[in-house]
């Protein structure tokens, strides 16, 4: 059994040493460059060198740990690692309607989910929903001037992660409204969803929405 | 001493996995490709800069015919371009910019309403569009002559006599045109291309040697 794995070892240190080995084949990569015509010619030798550097330069930019990717076109919330899925959601993003602003001429509410790049700012737990003025106005209320009468509970799930200027990921009761454009720019998650990115995610941790 | 070697086992594993993760930026460059080199390191110098900041960006990579959605360097989504058209290299080795997005018909919630206001999705976005960018280029998005055969004609003929235009202000007036970059994409991806573009968002040019 010993010699079997340290069989499989050697071969797998093989493979992988002769996978880096340069080799003449049609079209190598760039990763197992050919000597000889670098060799023989020092300024192709220098792109190649800086090329590679380039690279590296730029992967060392991606994130290192758990980043989040959402998808606002299809409604999908990923957590990657490394460019692997560790987590495909049904999401709700942004409708991308418009409302005025009474009292304001030409003045408007996009609801669309922000895109960019952004990051965790802030974990909560049992979070309560300040409804902002548009959350009256599209009802066609009044805007109360008590703020104690802005907040409503329960409506945003157990958890919420703020990525800045008012926008969250939460969870939601409009659960068959998943993989629909529905909110005010928010993203919103099933409570199962929801528990995994709250646990996976910290401040800090990249949101990338696209 | 098995252990030892499940040990090794696991570090031979660890070291394959992690030299497969290395990624080549290019994988379609030939390492004795000098002119693809030099464009593939200009293009990296260029979104090097761009993954170090807080937003998302494309890179147009005509060597490949691919669209990458992209931000801190890493891949959100790629689109397949069907053919491109670039009416000069001349001034497009840079990070260009949209002046604005595609334009999108958006619905006005009407606050008396009962009716809930339809969201936008990726079917109200144009399938054909063209964006001036800053530095002066024009990027143009058609449909394939085989799904919109009308408003292939109706740009291509459009693109005939900007280009005849072009060149006689430029014979009379010694002022060469700004560059035009046309790009054919199938209705869906003209359209989610669109949903992704933002205000102001930057873009690079991968161009073939030739």
């Amino acid at each position: 059994m010993t010699r079997a794995l340290l069989s499989l070892c050697a071969i797998l240190t093989i493979g992988l040493l002769s996978s880096t080995i340069p080799r003449n084949g049609p079209s190598p990569a760039v990763g197992s460059l050919p000597q000889s015509p670098a060799a023989e010619d020092p300024d192709l030798r220098q792109l190649q060198v800086q090329y590679r550097a380039l690279s590296k330069q730029l992967a060392q930019l991606m994130p290192q740990q758990p980043y989040i990717v959402v998808d606002t076109a299809r409604n999908r919330l990923y957590i990657k690692r490394k460019g692997a899925i560790v987590l495909d959601a049904l999401a709700s993003t942004g409708s991308g309607t418009i409302l005025d602003k009474p009292g304001d001429a030409g003045g408007q509410w996009i609801f669309d989910t922000p895109r960019g790049q952004f990051a965790v700012q802030s974990k909560l737990t049992k979070p309560v929903w300040v409804k902002p003025d548009w959350a009256f106005i599209e009802e066609g209320l009044t805007v109360p001037k008590n703020p104690a009468e802005r907040v409503e509970q329960g409506v945003l799930g157990e958890y919420a992660l703020g990525f800045g200027k008012g926008y969250f990921i939460h969870g939601t009761l409009y659960t068959r409204l998943l993989g629909k454009n529905v909110t005010h720019g928010c993203i919103r998650l099933n409570d199962g969803d929801l528990k995994t990115v709250y646990q996976m995610a910290h401040v800090g941790t990249p949101i990338l929405i696209f | 001493m098995s252990r030892c070697a499940f040990a090794l086992l696991l570090l031979s594993f660890a070291a394959t996995s992690s030299i497969a993760a290395e990624q080549e930026a290019f994988p379609d460059l030939r390492p004795d490709d000098r002119a693809g080199l030099t464009e593939a390191a200009r293009v990296l110098q260029e979104e090097i800069k761009l993954a170090g900041r807080p937003q998302t960006y494309l890179l147009v990579d005509l060597v490949s015919g691919t669209i990458h959605i992209k931000g801190r360097g890493i891949d959100l989504h790629r689109i397949p371009i069907e053919h491109w058209w670039l009416s000069t290299h001349d001034g497009t080795a840079a990070t260009f910019r949209l002046v604005h997005r595609p334009p999108v018909a958006r619905r006005k919630i009407q606050p008396t309403g009962n009716a809930e206001q339809e969201p936008v999705s990726l079917t109200d976005m144009p399938t054909t569009y063209t964006l001036p960018c800053t530095p002066s280029l024009f990027l143009e998005v058609v449909p394939p002559a085989r799904e919109h055969l009308w408003l292939w004609t109706l740009s291509s003929g459009r693109l005939w006599w900007g280009q005849l235009t072009a060149w006689g202000t430029q014979w009379i007036a010694g002022q060469a045109p700004p560059p035009h970059l046309r790009l054919i994409l199938s209705a869906d991806h003209a359209q989610s291309l669109a949903w992704s573009m933002v205000d102001g968002m930057p873009f690079i040019l991968r161009r073939p040697a030739s």
